[in-house]
């Protein structure tokens, strides 16, 4: 293909204009306060998004896949309150990782084996499991469970090389994630699966072994994510821990260009996704806006980016019937 | 009231689907439309039905000329098309459906007991036996059909466009039917019949046009014609005998073969393909073709045996039949074959992906070094791989399935094609032979497809096997075989269980004595 670099590069922007959009609000803001771009300020952001992120990169191949997690709210409880509990009985941080990653996987292949095995609707189903899930945590410990081991807290807040460590395991979930989608035959088969479900199932592709592995891996990065949330909170309380979670990561897989209706969008984009909402509330609140217009705006951009998208997709398709026509007249 | 269309062109790109047709139905009459799949009998219907905008030329409804409708108008100037995918809603009732968008209310209520009471008069008008309250999805299709007719005259129709309108009913639903359309005739509404049936045109109807490639080449009184004229004006004057497939080598052991074959709607089966054979499943909508090629495929039980290459197999779904090497291109491309979104290059290596990847990670070079064989030595076009598969046309979509099943890293061995060239235009369709005849000579692979175009059983088949009512009734090489032969028997088919050589009413009995009453 005789692409040129300039046309790759704009190929790509069309592609992701949310990336246009993110780097003009950090340059505008940094220019505003001057402190967005320092160090500390972007630990902050990257720590706070780092959760969102870990259970994003499942949540978004779900969505690719043509599934949905809802459950991944109560999964993160579930999984904060075992995590608690055993290291509270047990002062192993590793037993407290181990828990919440084999509880998290529990859950979500109940999940699995409800939408993916027996064929429910997957929105349905983890509407149910968050519901009931919320439930189970709060019987496993009515009362928060709080003081952890420092090693523990470590997993929460703490830092490798300057980067908070919750941070690094999204950092390599979005890399292993973004290399099985795009180089493993199984990776393509998903969005194979989110674009034709019958079409894959007459191409042999395994339509209930891949959606039931992806519940499960969504339930142990929830699970991970709520060991993680309490070590760094210092406490496990089985009401609040990751109440709405599940619609923040929705937010920011849906901004990051998933689609709804399955079978597109890149894991890089759903971490812009995750990106851009952790900057847009930081530079917010470096602007002093308050909170509750702190909502507001988040909401809307989460509409402006489906406006963006399908303007993007639109103009993405006529570059596409150009070219098509560029290389049919010799 | 009558109805006429003039010098009526539609270009598609560089296809011209219709050319210069001119036809009048007048009220009163039935006027059969007939042709190949692919003559323009579709854009006709379009063009009535505001669906399509024609180029060239007018349409004349009672003495008022338009040079195109859409949708509405054409409604408005009481032109109903029954489609042959029927437009009801199933999870509503008779009542429901009739009165949709058209609801009679008083006071922002809907009068259920009024609209039940006009139910029943439009129910008993077409004769249909089917309750107002009756939910339409738990109906059975001529009932279903005598619904969506009911609901066409509540809206004062003057011409009444019937396509295919007994491919999906039963010999008894289908002579309800014919009773009905007589009916209509009387009260003075004008028909248009498409159809392939020659017995239904001979009964029903008073005037025939015949289309090809686009073209109005033939238009006669019924009464002044027989079926062989009829035959002869659709096939036109080429014969298809010096497109035929080289023959196949007939000594070697056979490569792919069904014994005592059966599931639901088959009986005891057996066939046998040698490599490099070209086979043709011969048949009406209903007599079990397709169902033959899905079974194989692994989309339902079955009983008997399935053999690749002397080995039995037991298939149980797609994948399985796939690792046996047996293949299906469905008939329906978009919904069960294509990803839209993903770019031809994807959606031709969808399979082979796996076998070539090594330590579970794709290898892209071989991977691309397959996609641009394929797709040069197919002549895709246009020739992007990564264009999305959704942006090409029919006949090219075709190709990118067929060279997912048919590359030089699958290993499938037999190619079963439900209507290869559905939806395919003209142009694209010797292409698509060609593509067929070259894979079955150059890869010795067996092709087993199904088709109801007598043209396409003889230009791409070596054999040609006869299926009516789950069962093979003959087998002939297309040697023996001439177009003629092929049309009659389908029409023969038709006649549920006489002989083409009883006459043309056989069908209808009941609508002989209707006449005479």
């Amino acid at each position: 293909m005789n692409r040129t670099l300039t046309h790759r590069v704009f190929l790509g922007l069309v592609q992701s204009p949310l990336l246009v959009i993110l780097i003009v609000m950090v340059v505008l803001v940094e220019m505003a306060t001057g402190s967005q771009m320092s160090w500390g300020n972007l630990r902050g952001v990257l720590l706070d998004v780092a959760v969102i992120g870990i259970v994003a990169v499942p949540v978004g191949m779900l969505l690719i896949a043509g599934y949905i997690d809802l459950s991944v709210g109560s999964t993160l409880a579930i999984g904060g309150v075992c995590a608690a509990l055993a290291v509270k009985h047990t002062e192993s941080v590793w037993l407290g990782l181990g828990a919440a990653l084999l509880v998290g996987a529990l859950v979500g292949a109940i999940n699995g084996l409800l939408v993916a095995v027996i064929g429910l609707s997957s929105l349905i189903t983890t509407l149910g499991v968050l519901t009931a899930g919320r439930g189970v945590a709060q019987l496993m410990s009515p009362l928060p469970v709080s003081g952890f081991t420092p090693e523990f807290a470590f997993f929460g807040a703490g830092a490798v090389l300057g980067v908070p460590v919750p941070a690094v395991i999204a950092g390599v979930l979005f890399l292993f994630a973004g290399v099985f989608l795009i180089m493993t035959p199984r990776g393509r088969h998903v969005y194979a699966l989110g674009v034709n479900r019958e079409a894959a199932y007459l191409s042999g592709i395994s339509t209930r072994l891949i959606p039931f592995a992806l519940y499960m891996v969504s339930g142990a990065c929830a699970g991970l994510a709520g060991a993680l949330t309490a070590a760094r909170l210092n406490s496990a309380p089985a009401g609040q821990l990751g109440a709405g979670f599940e619609l923040a990561v929705l937010t920011a897989v849906l901004i990051g260009g998933i689609a709804l209706t399955g079978g597109e969008g890149t894991m890089f984009g759903v971490l812009v996704g995750v990106l851009f909402m952790g900057l847009l509330t930081n530079s917010l609140t470096l602007l002093g806006v308050a909170t509750f217009w702190q909502n507001v705006v988040s909401g809307l951009a989460l509409v402006s980016a489906i406006i963006i998208s399908l303007g993007t997709q639109r103009l993405r398709g006529k570059l596409l019937t150009l070219e098509a026509k560029r290389v049919a007249t010799p | 009231m009558s109805v006429a269309v003039k010098n009526l062109t539609k270009r598609y790109g560089a296809t011209v689907a219709l050319d210069n047709v001119t036809l009048e139905i007048k009220s009163g009459e039935v006027h059969a439309l007939l042709g190949h799949n692919g003559a323009g009998k579709s854009t006709v219907i379009g063009c009535l039905g505001g669906r399509t905008s024609p180029n060239e030329g007018v349409i004349t409804i009672d003495g008022q000329d338009f040079t195109e409708l859409s949708p509405q108008e054409s409604i408005r100037q009481g032109i109903a098309v029954i489609y042959q995918h029927l437009s009801l809603i199933d999870s509503l009732t008779v009542t429901e459906n009739l009165f949709l968008g058209l609801e009679k209310s008083r006071a922002g209520f809907v009068e259920r007991s009024r609209q039940r009471e006009i139910a029943w008069e439009c129910l008993s008008r077409v004769g249909a036996t089917a309750r107002p309250g009756d939910r339409v999805g738990d109906l059975a299709m001529g009932q279903r059909q005598l619904v969506e007719i009911a609901k066409a005259l509540r809206r004062d129709t003057n011409l009444l466009i019937l396509d295919e309108p007994t491919a999906a009913l039963s010999p008894t639903e289908a002579e309800r039917l014919a009773i009905l359309v007589d009916q209509l005739r009387e009260e003075g509404i004008a028909i248009l019949y498409v159809t392939h049936l020659l017995n239904e045109v001979m009964q029903l109807a008073d005037r025939v046009t015949v289309l090809r490639s686009g073209s109005a080449v033939w238009s006669e009184r019924t009464a002044d014609i027989t079926k062989a004229d009829v035959v002869s004006a659709i096939s036109g004057d080429h014969t298809a005998a010096n497109i035929r497939p080289a023959p196949c080598d007939a000594t070697v052991d056979a490569l792919f073969e069904l014994r005592g074959f059966s599931t639901e709607g088959l009986e005891s089966l057996d066939l046998s393909l040698q490599p490099g054979e070209i086979v043709c499943l011969y048949g009406l909508i209903g007599s079990g073709r397709t169902r033959l090629l899905e079974t194989v495929f692994g989309r339902r039980r079955y009983r008997g045996e399935v053999l690749v290459e002397g080995k039995s197999h037991l298939i149980r779904n797609p994948n399985d039949a796939l690792k046996a090497g047996i293949a299906l291109v469905p008939s329906d491309r978009i919904k069960q074959g294509l990803f839209g979104r993903l770019t031809a290059a994807e959606n031709t290596v969808t399979r082979v992906m796996s076998t070539l990847a090594r330590f579970a990670v794709r290898d892209w070079r071989q991977e691309r070094r397959i996609v641009e064989d394929t797709t040069n030595s197919m002549s895709l076009r246009p020739n992007v791989p990564d264009l999305a598969a959704s942006r090409y046309s029919g006949g090219n979509q075709q190709k990118i399935l067929i060279g997912r099943w048919i590359n030089s890293a699958s290993e499938v061995k037999v190619l079963l094609l439900d209507d290869p060239t559905q939806g395919v235009d003209v142009g694209a369709r010797s292409e698509i032979y060609e593509v067929i005849r070259t894979l079955a000579a150059t890869r010795r692979i067996s092709v087993l497809f199904s088709t109801n175009e007598p043209e396409e059983a003889l230009a791409l088949a070596h054999r040609v096997i006869f299926m009516r009512e789950g069962k093979i009734d003959e087998s002939l090489t297309t040697d023996e075989l001439v177009e003629e032969t092929l049309l009659e028997r389908v029409h023969s088919d038709s006649l549920a269980h006489s002989s083409s050589a009883e006459p043309a009413t056989a069908r209808f009995p009941h609508t002989e004595s209707l006449r005479k009453q």
